[in-house]
């Protein structure tokens, strides 16, 4: 992780020289986190490829701008979601992301690519906030503090979105019988 | 019913530093409110991580592709261009100042009739007065007076 992070720093610095290459090569590093991200953010692949697309342009053109390159995936991932929610502005109104409690999954049940669909189906249930803060700490592993600054808020907020989140996904992922049913 | 003092939360997605992990680790080995918890978010987690990462369908384009070029008003915004349109308007103004008066073809076409027909009288004025002359001259030499 150190080793990717020197290099990093050093493609990041060569690409701030006008190095293509270099740049293209953090695109391939990146691009399917940051797409992964998107797709569970937007829930269409379409708007997470065009909208990943729009991220590293951003990013290059933003690229002298970039205080500490220690810090790129927090700030790629910061233009992300800036990116990811004017588009979700743009496409619905405000307040438009109903909770729903859905039936409980039960895991040891489920077949792997059927424990996915249902994964998926969890998540689509939180409300935006609360699933990026899932996939940011779950999926990306972003410390509390990396996700504060790609948010643009409190650590305490963070952690509040993240637990309300776990909290609601544990009753409609876990297994029957650790909730105690038959 | 797990223990309020314990984040088993931050615990399980590694956010606790390692003396706060020793010590919830410890508690929890003697308590089955806080390993029931510590379970349930556990199972949690890892039913999270069956969710399936999807490959990119298309690659993202390159710095080196058409879409990194600038669009269409970022051109304006060169420098190179922008030195070029200010030579450009420079050339035209200059050329706008100091261009000639425009031209009246009616004045010029006056002034030469005017001229013509003054030069025309010059002719005949001059060949009148020499034909005075030689007929002075004719009739000093023979003494005739020309008719």
């Amino acid at each position: 992780m150190i080793f990717r992070e020197v290099e990093d720093r050093d493609l990041i610095a060569k690409a701030r020289k006008g190095e293509v290459e270099a740049y293209n090569l953090l695109v391939s590093r990146w691009e399917k986190r940051v797409f992964n991200y998107l797709l569970r953010l937007v829930s269409n692949r379409e708007d997470a490829l065009d909208v990943s697309q729009e991220v590293f342009l951003k990013a290059y053109q933003s690229l002298p701008k970039l205080d500490d390159a220690g810090r790129f995936g927090a700030w790629l991932f910061r233009i992300a979601h800036n990116e990811a929610f004017s588009m979700l502005r743009r496409r619905k109104p405000e307040g438009e992301m109903p909770f729903e409690t859905g039936t409980p999954v039960r895991g040891s049940e489920l077949l792997p690519i059927e424990l996915s669909l249902a994964v998926e189906r969890a998540l689509s249930r939180l409300s935006e906030e609360q699933r990026e803060a899932v996939l940011l700490k779950v999926y990306q592993g972003f410390k509390f503090e990396e996700m504060a600054e790609i948010l643009s808020c409190p650590v305490s907020t963070v952690k509040s979105r993240l637990y309300t989140a776990l909290d609601l996904l544990k009753m409609t992922l876990a297994p029957a019988i650790l909730r105690g049913e038959s | 019913m797990s223990c309020e003092r314990y984040d088993w939360k931050a615990y399980a997605v590694g956010e606790l530093a390692v003396n706060e992990c020793r010590e919830a680790e410890a508690h929890a080995a003697s308590c089955d409110g806080c390993r029931g918890e510590l379970a349930r978010v556990r199972l949690t987690l890892e039913t999270l991580s069956m969710l399936r990462e999807e490959e990119v369908p298309r690659r993202i384009a390159f710095v080196s592709d058409k879409v990194f070029e600038p669009r269409w008003w970022e051109t304006f915004l060169r420098p190179s261009f922008a030195a070029a349109c200010v030579i450009a308007a420079a050339i035209i103004m200059h050329g706008y100042m100091t261009r000639p008066p425009a031209v009246d073809s009616a004045a010029i076409q006056a002034q030469i009739n005017q001229a013509v027909t003054r030069a025309v009288a010059d002719v005949q004025q001059r060949n009148a007065d020499l034909e005075t002359q030689l007929t002075t001259l004719y009739v000093k030499s023979t003494g005739i007076k020309y008719q």
